[in-house]
């Protein structure tokens, strides 16, 4: 069970799997302007689920992140591997609390 | 305009045992109840490579949590996505097809009564050669048509469903018949606006539904989480 870990240090274990579906999937010539742009919308989505990078979160969730980059990792279909770059963000956002990872617990997350 | 049975071929055939399948139902009426984070759970199981059930509870912890809301709906749309996963490539991509489609039929159903909600339909018009392709899902009750098609992900997104939509809405209009038409996506947001962008096919009268606005097909707003 991993220990608490920082949110930068996820988010680059979550780029990372972003990365290497993104360089299967464009082995799909009629799909590179697709997954090149699905990519560039990933990255941002997952940067932006990540305000502190410095900031510490729970054990669940970077076991949360591991696991899904390890199944990314298992991905060797490109097709499968485009689906996969459209999940993937969405997955690491829920799973960082979708902008708040980071966010020490006295602090709102956002909104009013 | 009027609705006609497709006629069916070899593929239609084949694919209707499919679209019987029981595990088909049992997965559409879960999700079609599910939160969007247990929906996004289902879709990932079914495109994913493990078949273990505990590599996606680590994966997603919010919805597995003890005391997570509706567990126990979580853990039966898990066993029956699993056994989705655990079918060979290409009849697990038959199932995941059918499964939208099923899910959409609970979901607009909802809405329009499942009497007026037909499957595998085509769209009649006075003077125009019919589309070769039936519409997955339509609403056959008077003054309020729709024709729907459904889409296991953005990349089933193309020119000629788009084109295809637009002309039925198009020959409708002509008719002065408002015809509804979209697209119902079991894929997020940013991809579907992603693949929409690259389109040069006309889509401004067409509805696209994604994982996450599921809901408003039976009427109701997203819930939470």
């Amino acid at each position: 069970m991993p220990e608490p870990a920082r949110a930068g240090d996820l988010l680059a274990t979550t780029l990372a799997a972003l990365g290497v579906l993104a360089d299967l999937g464009e082995t799909i010539e009629d799909e590179w302007t697709y997954v090149t742009k699905l990519t560039e919308m990933g990255r941002a989505r997952l940067h932006a689920a990540v305000p502190d990078p410095g900031a510490l979160v729970p054990a669940e969730i970077a076991s949360a992140i591991d696991t899904l980059a390890d199944e990314a990792g298992r991905i060797t279909d490109p097709h499968r591997a485009i689906d996969w770059l459209s999940t993937l963000p969405a997955i690491a956002e829920l799973a960082l609390g979708g902008g708040t990872a980071g966010v020490p617990p006295n602090q709102p997350a956002g909104g009013a | 305009m009027r609705f006609q049975d497709a006629a069916r071929d070899a593929r239609a055939v084949v694919y209707a045992g499919i679209q019987a399948d029981p595990l088909v139902a049992r997965l559409a009426a879960l999700a079609a109840d599910a939160t969007y984070a247990q929906r996004l759970m289902a879709r990932a199981v079914m495109n994913g490579e493990s078949t273990g059930p505990e590599t996606w509870r680590r994966i997603f912890p919010t919805v597995f949590v003890a005391g997570a809301p509706d567990l126990e709906r979580a853990e039966a749309l898990l066993a029956a996505s699993l056994e989705v996963a655990e079918r060979g490539e290409q009849v697990r991509s038959q199932f995941r097809g059918a499964f939208v489609e099923s899910l959409a039929q609970v979901l607009v159903a909802r809405r329009a009564g499942a009497a007026a909600v037909r499957r595998e339909r085509r769209v009649l018009f006075d003077g125009v050669a019919s589309e070769i392709h039936p519409y997955d899902l339509t609403v056959e009750k008077a003054g309020r048509e729709e024709a729907w098609d459904c889409k296991w992900g953005a990349r089933g997104i193309n020119a000629d469903v788009l084109n295809q939509l637009d002309d039925a809405r198009r020959h409708a209009s002509g008719e002065e018949h408002a015809l509804r038409v979209g697209l119902i996506v079991f894929d997020v947001r940013t991809s579907c606006a992603v693949r929409l962008s690259q389109q040069t096919a006309p889509r401004q009268g067409t509805a696209v539904v994604t994982l996450e606005t599921l809901d408003a097909l039976a009427g109701r707003k997203p819930g939470p989480g």
